[in-house]
C-alpha cells in the first residue's frame, strides 16, 4: 500500500514556500464531506463494500466454494490455523525474516546511496550497474539465493536484503542529488567543514528522500517475503500459502493473503508515523 | 556588541578589482557582467541597483565566492576570494535557513566554527537571536516562522559568524511593505552594532535610499555600473521622510533604471 503513490510522489523539496498561506494542512483543502471521512473511517467504508460484495456474491451461489470460498469460510479457515497456533508462529517468523533483511538492505542502501550520491568515483563505479540491477524482481534470486545460501535463512535474508537494498539505494541516492544548492552556499559561508556539511546539512536534506526510501523498502520486504520462502521453508506465511495449495484449500489461501495484508498496512502505517516524526520539518 | 572583536581597523576593505564574469553557452560564451571595479570601504553599506538580469547578483555570487570570475580579482582585506568564507556573509532571498534545525539551532550552526564551550555558545546564540528580536523563538522551526521572523534568524545566524563582509541578494524581497520597513530598521540597527561591510542587491530605489551609503546603479545586461551616487543622511532614515536629497537621487535612479543603456553611456 502506499508503495507506488510514493514512487511518483518525491519531488526535490524545494526551499521553504513563500508565503505561509503556501502550506495549509491537507485536511484543509478537502472539501467539507471529504473531511469528515478522512478519519479512521474511511478504510472502514472500503472494507465494508468490498466485503459486502463477496459476501453477496457467495451467498448467491453462482461460483465454485472450493475454488473461491465465502468470507464465512474463510473466517473459519483462520480460527482453525490460529487454534492450532501456526498462524501467530508462522507470522513471528515471517516477520522475523523481513526484519532481518530489511535491517541488512536498508544499511547497504543508505550508506552505498550517501556514497554515490555525494561521490563521483562511488556513481561511476557503482551507479549503472546497480539501475541496471533494479528490474531484476526478488522471485529470480530465488535460484541463486538457494545455491549460495542452501535452503536455511541466508537465503530468506538474502532475497529480501537485495530488494530492499536497491530501493533504498535509489532513494537515498537521488536525495543527495537533489539537496538545494543554497543550503550548500548558506552551509560553506557560514565556515562548516565538509564533514559537518555532509552530517549536518546534506544527510538532513536528503532525510525526506531516504525515509520514503525505507519507508518503500519496509513495504517491499514484506512484499518480497512470499518469494524468499519459496526458497524451501518450512515455517512462515509463504510456507503456509504453499502448503495450502498442496492441499488445495483455499479458505486456508485467503486466510493468509488477509493476514498478510493486515500485517503490511498496520507496519506500514507504524514506519509511516515513525518517519514522519524523523523528517517533521518536511511537511507532508 | 560581541566583545570579540579582535580585527584591525581595516576591517572588511572589499576590493573588486576589474572583475568580469561570463557564463559559458551554445555558441560561445555570453557575458554577463562587464569589466567592474569597486571598491567598498570598511563598514560602508553599499547598495547596486539594476534591473533584473544586469548580473548584479552574479556579482554578489563572485564576492560570496560562489563563481570564479572570468576576468579580475575580488579581495576581502587583501586577501583573494577564492571560495564561501565565514568572512563574508551570505544572507539570501530565500533565508536559507535550515528547516531541520531550530532557530537556535540555525545560531548555533554559525557559531560552531569558533569553538566555544557549550554554555557559551548557547548564550551567544540566544544573544543574537534576542538582538533581532526573537527572544521566546529559540525552540521554533523555520516552519513555524513567518517571512519576517525567518530572515531574523537569518540576519543573526550570519552574524553570529562574525563576518567582515555581508553580502545581501535581495533579503527583504519576499516580505510585504510593512514587514520590510521594519526589517529596514532592524538591519541598520544590527549593522550598526557590527560594522561589517555591507554589499546590499535590490531592485527596490527606496530600499537602497533607505539604507546604503553609496548607490550603483546597473544597466541592463551585460551589467555594468553607470552611476554611483553617496548619501550622507542620517540614520535611521524612512522611505517617509525623504530629504531633497534623496527625492532628486530617486528621481535620478529611476530615470536611469527607466532610461536606454545607450544614451546612459553618453
Amino acid at each position: 500500500m502506499a508503495v507506488v503513490e510514493m514512487m511518483t510522489d518525491r519531488r526535490p523539496p524545494s526551499v521553504e514556500p513563500a508565503s505561509e498561506a503556501d502550506r495549509p494542512g491537507v485536511a484543509a483543502r478537502l472539501p467539507a464531506i471529504g473531511r469528515t471521512l478522512a478519519g479512521p473511517l474511511r478504510p472502514a467504508i472500503s472494507l465494508g463494500f468490498v466485503l459486502a460484495l463477496w459476501a453477496g456474491v457467495s451467498a448467491s451461489g453462482s461460483v465454485n466454494e472450493a475454488l473461491f470460498p465465502a468470507p464465512w469460510t474463510v473466517v473459519e479457515a483462520f480460527m482453525e490455523m490460529a487454534a492450532q497456533g501456526v498462524l501467530a508462529q508462522d507470522l513471528s517468523v515471517s516477520l522475523g525474516r523481513a526484519a532481518v533483511g530489511f535491517l541488512i538492505g536498508a544499511t547497504l542502501g543508505v550508506v552505498v546511496g550517501l556514497a554515490t550520491g555525494r561521490t563521483k568515483l562511488f556513481q561511476i563505479l557503482l551507479g549503472p550497474f546497480l539501475t541496471l540491477m533494479r528490474p531484476i524482481p526478488a522471485i529470480a534470486l530465488v535460484p541463486v539465493a538457494i545455491v549460495w545460501f542452501g535452503i536455511g535463512e541466508g537465503s530468506k535474508h538474502f532475497v529480501i536484503a537485495y530488494t530492499v537494498f536497491l530501493t533504498v539505494w535509489f532513494n537515498t541516492h537521488h536525495g543527495m542529488q537533489y539537496v538545494p544548492e543554497i543550503y550548500i552556499r548558506a552551509s560553506r559561508s557560514l565556515g562548516a567543514s565538509r564533514l559537518r556539511e555532509f552530517v549536518q546539512v546534506v544527510i538532513p536534506a536528503a532525510a525526506p528522500h531516504i525515509v520514503a526510501g525505507l519507508r518503500l523498502g519496509v513495504a517491499l520486504a514484506l512484499l518480497s517475503l512470499v518469494a524468499a520462502e519459496l526458497t524451501g521453508a518450512s515455517s512462515g506465511i509463504g510456507y503456509r500459502l504453499q502448503e495450502a495449495r498442496q492441499y488445495v484449500r483455499t479458505d486456508r489461501m485467503f486466510a493468509l493473503l488477509i493476514v498478510l495484508g493486515v500485517a503490511g498496512a498496520v507496519v506500514d502505517q507504524i514506519v509511516h508515523r515513525i518517519s514522519r516524526r524523523l523528517v517533521h520539518w518536511e511537511q507532508a | 556588541m560581541t566583545p570579540t572583536d579582535t580585527r584591525g581597523p581595516e576591517r572588511g576593505l572589499v576590493e573588486i578589482d576589474h572583475v568580469a564574469i561570463d557564463f559559458p553557452g551554445k555558441g560561445g560564451a555570453t557575458r554577463a557582467l562587464t569589466s567592474t571595479a569597486l571598491r567598498l570601504e570598511p563598514g560602508t553599506f553599499t547598495a547596486i541597483i539594476g534591473p533584473s538580469g544586469c548580473g548584479k547578483s552574479t556579482l554578489m555570487n563572485a564576492v560570496g565566492g560562489f563563481l570564479a570570475p572570468s576576468e579580475g580579482q575580488i579581495r576581502v582585506d587583501g586577501k583573494p576570494v577564492a571560495g564561501p568564507d565565514p568572512e563574508v556573509g551570505v544572507i539570501f532571498q530565500q533565508y536559507a535557513l535550515f528547516p531541520w534545525f531550530t532557530a537556535l539551532g540555525n545560531v548555533k550552526f554559525a557559531l560552531r566554527r569558533l569553538g566555544l564551550p557549550r554554555a557559551e555558545l548557547e548564550a551567544r546564540a540566544r544573544a543574537a537571536l534576542a538582538e533581532v528580536g526573537l527572544a521566546g523563538q529559540e525552540r521554533k522551526y523555520p516552519g513555524q516562522l513567518s517571512g519576517g521572523m525567518k530572515q531574523r534568524v537569518a540576519i543573526a545566524r550570519t552574524f553570529a559568524a562574525g563576518p567582515k563582509a555581508l553580502l545581501m541578494d535581495e533579503p527583504f524581497g519576499a516580505l510585504d511593505a510593512q514587514t520590510r520597513s521594519r526589517m529596514h530598521e532592524l538591519l541598520t540597527q544590527v549593522w550598526r552594532a557590527h560594522r561589517a561591510t555591507v554589499l546590499f542587491i535590490t531592485h527596490d530605489v527606496d530600499e537602497a535610499l533607505v539604507l546604503a551609503d553609496r548607490i550603483h546603479v546597473m544597466s541592463p545586461a551585460p551589467g555594468r555600473i553607470v552611476e554611483t551616487l553617496d548619501l550622507d543622511q542620517p540614520r535611521p532614515r524612512s522611505a517617509a521622510r525623504f530629504d531633497e536629497v534623496q527625492l532628486a537621487a530617486r528621481a535620478r535612479i529611476l530615470d536611469l533604471l527607466r532610461g536606454e543603456p545607450e544614451r546612459l553611456a553618453a
